[in-house]
């Protein structure tokens, strides 16, 4: 029964995210950034956050709980990361993330923690938040901010949107184009070759195989790359059969498995898989173990992640050549 | 001639949760006893019987067939002792012989032994030769036969009557052949007619050698009627015990049921001899 | 259905060469089908060398598909669907309750804390991928058992069939918040957790399923030969101890194999429910409720059971895998239903 509520949950939030996804307009997104950097002058602030709510602050936020790892980790790139006061228990970078006191968030969010804490603005994702409680905090006098990115265009909405919200709208700007830069400079061989094809492992083989499929962010930089995913038929994150990787047989792995420092480690675990010798990702030894969630979050550290991909296919050589 | 010594029972006491249920209780059983366990409700009659038949923890010196109680296996025990309970709540849809078979169990030693090792060993000391050749589908076949059974033994226990799932039981008890029965109000729920079929077919068992009935009743015309020896209890203490006669009489009754039973059983029954 | 003659013999020959008939047929059937389709000749010819042990220089991708991945899982799913469905008997004997299983007792949600206790905090015994899960889910599906029965035995020295089954289940509540207390802290392993507690199949290698064979045999041996106790248990406890049967050693002899079958397998499938409820319902209108025929044929039942119900976990949304456990409970529930809804027209 358990197991079935689970799955429900899981395919709930699929669906919802796809939903989310098309409901995500992104010209007006980047329209108010316009809008809101002319409006800095006299310090209120207004910009449509991304579930396309109109929010007005009198001035940039100076106290923000945000809840989702993303938007933490966008805050402290902007340069915003002393006006955190509360973040969500699971976000964990930068390292000085953990000094800030950490509430509930996802299905226990506590608005009785988040209240306390005294923000001006929450910042979170739409999963798990029921309109009542949305209506509790702004009663509370908190303006409650969504940001949802679903692909590398959202990102960039999400960080221009905390931008603004931060009176930040330079470095937002600095941050979105540097992202651009590195996509461009890792998608400039895609054009010349077929890269190949690429299995992402998002959960090991002893706990059943979970690869991420259509629609996410690991997709989207493969395609940047010029790789195909070889579970591009699958929707969202999805467990697979592992029958179906010796099959599909891919060039490159990448596993967000996390290394505890004990027993082998990922790489090592998949090269001692018995029946995987055959696979070219094992034969040449093409495993990639991202740790950090770089490759899951919608945050500006994707951009790192498309780069160490980019040196596992070409090799750092390749970055040498395009120096000279 | 001196009757066996089947059971003898020294200053038994029983307590749950700090409170005597039962205290300082004794009686011998013999060869050929029939002894009826009278007394109001409350006053410890199925208490006795679940600590003579090991089922609870109490206090006091129990001897079965000479031997402590304590110590004895449960196989061995269950060849000594049978109990047949007032109800049964059966859930699943096991055949009538199935039920009879189960009285096998104590007749097999272990996992793989199937066939007894010859009964008459252990209970040579009693002179006991039953079956000198034993035959467990004779057993079970005579047993049905008996009760009345033969016809119903391929039906479920759950289509029996409540005469009929006594009766079934009580074939159970047969098979296994004690040499102590123990009844527990065998047959409080039932029609008089199935009444008079359970006491008297316990009767005919008991007729034999080597045997002894213990048994809990609450009509005490069932009690003058069968049994051969009595013990009144009250509220855990023995009352009275000696023959039937002895025991149930007038004054005793109504200083321990504070009632005239004799003139209520006369009203009951119109005919209730001093 | 009911079958007057054999009603009282066990399982003879004919029964089990029967039984082990359909269940090979059925080990065949998914052998040949999975989430990839191979092709049947290539298939069964490496089945064949597989089987034989002559390994062919040059491989096709059925046998390396066959050989590492889908013959172990198989086996597993067998051996795991027949431990599950014999404790689900044995439950459903020695309590006197249809509803009895493993799970509701606690002592399945109590391997589930232990296993994932020790995903959470890394225990592991070098060498042997499962073996720390699976020592510490038969672990703690030990301490469970000692709890329910030590707590049991304190409320009601006769260890009635309520209190045990009342006390599984607030047993089982407490665990199963206990087990989300250690997900929560888990951190950064949560994922991995979520993903376990599903229950699944995948990755389940030749070394999983020789100690489940391992356990199977013996355990599964000597609740094979508890038969005739837990016929007299699920006729009435009191009438077992009067026909002598050892009230307590046989119940702690049950729960002891019960709770490692479920131990082990809990640690390499997660936790599978249903299957150890259902089976037995399915089987008993075909045996009767006669132990000595309902627990081997439980035994087969099961390994049928859970092997479809991998099938279909692996095949009905190929190339994705749908949990086990979800399977089960889904089909589990339907056939409930029917049977119950059967059950009480005819009588």
């Amino acid at each position: 029964m358990k197991k079935a509520t689970r799955l429900l949950a899981l395919l709930l939030s699929l669906a919802m995210t796809a939903g989310l996804m098309a409901g995500c307009a992104t010209p007006s997104a980047s329209k108010d950034g316009e809008k809101a950097s002319n409006e800095v002058e006299n310090t209120a602030v207004t910009f449509t956050d991304m579930t396309g709510r109109e929010i007005t602050l009198d001035a940039p936020a100076d106290r923000i709980v945000a809840l989702t790892a993303s938007d933490c980790e966008i805050l402290y790139a902007l340069g915003a990361g002393d006006k955190l006061v509360g973040r969500g228990e699971y976000c964990d970078y930068p390292a000085e993330v953990f000094e800030v006191p950490s509430v509930q968030s996802g299905y226990e969010t506590n608005i009785e923690q988040i209240i306390e804490l005294k923000p001006d603005v929450l910042v979170m994702a739409t999963m798990a938040q029921t309109v009542e409680q949305v209506e509790q905090l702004e009663n509370a006098g908190i303006k409650v901010v969504v940001s949802d990115a679903q692909n590398i265009e959202g990102v960039y909405t999400a960080i221009n949107m905390l931008g603004t919200l931060t009176g930040k709208t330079a470095e937002a700007t600095t941050i979105v184009d540097s992202m651009k830069k590195t996509f461009d400079e890792v998608s400039a061989k895609a054009d010349e070759e077929s890269a190949g094809s690429i299995y992402f492992e998002v959960s090991p083989l002893q706990y059943g195989l979970w690869t991420a499929g259509k629609g996410t962010f690991m997709d989207e930089i493969a395609n940047m790359l010029g790789l195909k995913n070889a579970f591009a038929d699958v929707e969202g994150w999805a467990e697979i059969s592992e029958e179906q990787v010796i099959e599909r047989a891919p060039d490159y792995i990448l596993t967000i498995t996390m290394y505890f420092g004990e027993g082998p480690t990922p790489e090592e675990e998949i090269l001692s898989r018995k029946g995987w010798e055959n696979i070219p990702a094992v034969k040449n030894q093409k495993i990639l173990n991202l740790q950090n969630n770089e490759l899951s979050r919608p945050a500006p550290r994707l951009a790192d992640a498309a780069r160490m991909l980019y040196d596992l296919i070409h090799g750092t050589a390749a970055e040498e050549d395009k120096a000279a | 001639m001196e009757k066996a010594e089947l059971l003898s029972v020294q200053n038994l006491s029983v307590a749950l949760s700090g409170k005597h249920i039962l205290q300082d209780v004794s009686f011998t059983l013999n060869e050929g006893d029939w002894l009826m366990l009278i007394g109001p409700n409350g006053a410890g009659k199925s208490t006795l019987i679940n600590a003579v038949s090991q089922a609870i923890p109490y206090s006091g010196n129990i001897r079965i067939l000479g031997k402590d109680s304590k110590q004895m296996k449960s196989r061995s025990l269950a060849r000594a002792i049978g109990v047949l309970n007032q109800n049964h709540y059966v859930g699943y849809g096991f055949t009538v012989e199935e039920v009879i078979r189960l009285g096998l169990y104590s007749h097999r030693e272990g996992f793989f032994s199937l066939r007894a090792p010859s009964k008459s060993a252990e209970n040579s000391a009693f002179g006991k030769a039953k079956y000198t050749s034993f035959d467990p589908d004779q057993a079970v076949f005579d047993a049905a036969g008996k009760t009345g059974l033969t016809e119903l033994l391929s039906h479920s226990i759950l289509t029996l009557s409540g005469g009929e799932l006594q009766r079934t039981f009580l074939a159970q008890l047969f098979v296994q052949d004690p040499q102590i029965l123990i009844l527990d109000e065998p047959a409080n729920h039932l029609d008089l007619i199935y009444q008079q079929q359970i006491f008297s077919l316990v009767k005919e068992w008991q007729s034999r050698p080597d045997r002894a009935v213990l048994s809990v009743v609450h009509d005490l015309s069932l009690a003058k009627k069968y049994g051969s020896r009595a013990l009144l209890l009250r509220n855990g203490q023995t009352a009275a015990l000696g023959t039937v006669s002895e025991v149930m009489s007038p004054e005793l009754l109504e200083s321990v049921y504070s009632m005239d039973v004799y003139a209520w059983m006369q009203d009951l029954y119109g005919r209730w001899s001093r | 259905m009911k079958n007057k003659n054999t009603a009282t013999h066990g399982f003879g020959p004919k029964e089990y060469l029967l039984c082990a008939a359909a269940t090979l047929a059925v080990f065949l059937l998914c052998v040949c089908l999975g989430s990839v389709n191979l092709p049947l000749a290539d298939t069964l010819a490496a089945f064949r060398d597989i089987l034989t042990g002559t390994v062919p220089e040059e491989t096709t991708l059925a046998y390396r598909i066959l050989q590492p991945v889908r013959l172990p899982r198989i086996l597993c799913a067998s051996l795991s669907g027949a431990a599950l469905s014999l404790c689900g008997a044995c439950m459903q004997g020695l309590l006197k309750n249809p509803l009895a299983d493993g799970s509701t007792l606690g002592v399945s949600a109590g391997a589930s804390l232990g296993a994932i206790c020790s995903i959470a905090f890394g225990f592991s015994v070098p060498g042997l991928l499962f073996s720390g899960t699976m020592v510490s889910a038969v672990i703690a599906a030990f301490i469970s058992l000692a709890i329910i029965l030590s707590f049991a035995y304190r409320l009601d020295a006769s260890l009635s069939t309520n209190t045990i089954i009342l006390i599984g289940i607030v047993y089982s509540m407490l665990v199963s918040a206990m087990s989300n207390l250690v997900i929560t802290f888990a951190g950064d392993r949560v994922k991995t957790i979520t993903f376990w507690n599903m229950g699944s199949l995948q990755g389940t290698s030749y070394p999983n399923a020789a100690a489940l064979a391992i356990c199977l045999l013996v355990c599964g041996g000597i609740l094979l030969l508890t038969a005739e106790e837990l016929n007299a248990f699920s006729i009435g406890e009191e009438n077992a101890r009067s026909i002598g049967v050892n009230v307590r050693a046989v119940r702690l002899r049950v729960l002891i194999c019960v709770s490692i079958l479920i131990g082990v397998c809990v640690s390499i499938g997660g936790s599978i429910s249903f299957v150890g409820l259902i089976t037995p319902h399915l089987v008993r209108p075909l045996t009767g409720p006669n132990h000595k025929r309902l627990l081997p044929a439980s035994l087969f039942g099961g390994a049928i059971f859970l092997l479809l119900a991998d099938l279909c976990a692996r095949t009905i949304l190929a190339p994705r895998e749908l949990p086990i456990g979800v399977v089960t409970s889904i089909v589990g529930s339907i056939l409930f239903v029917h049977i119950f809804y059967t059950g009480r027209k005819q009588r």
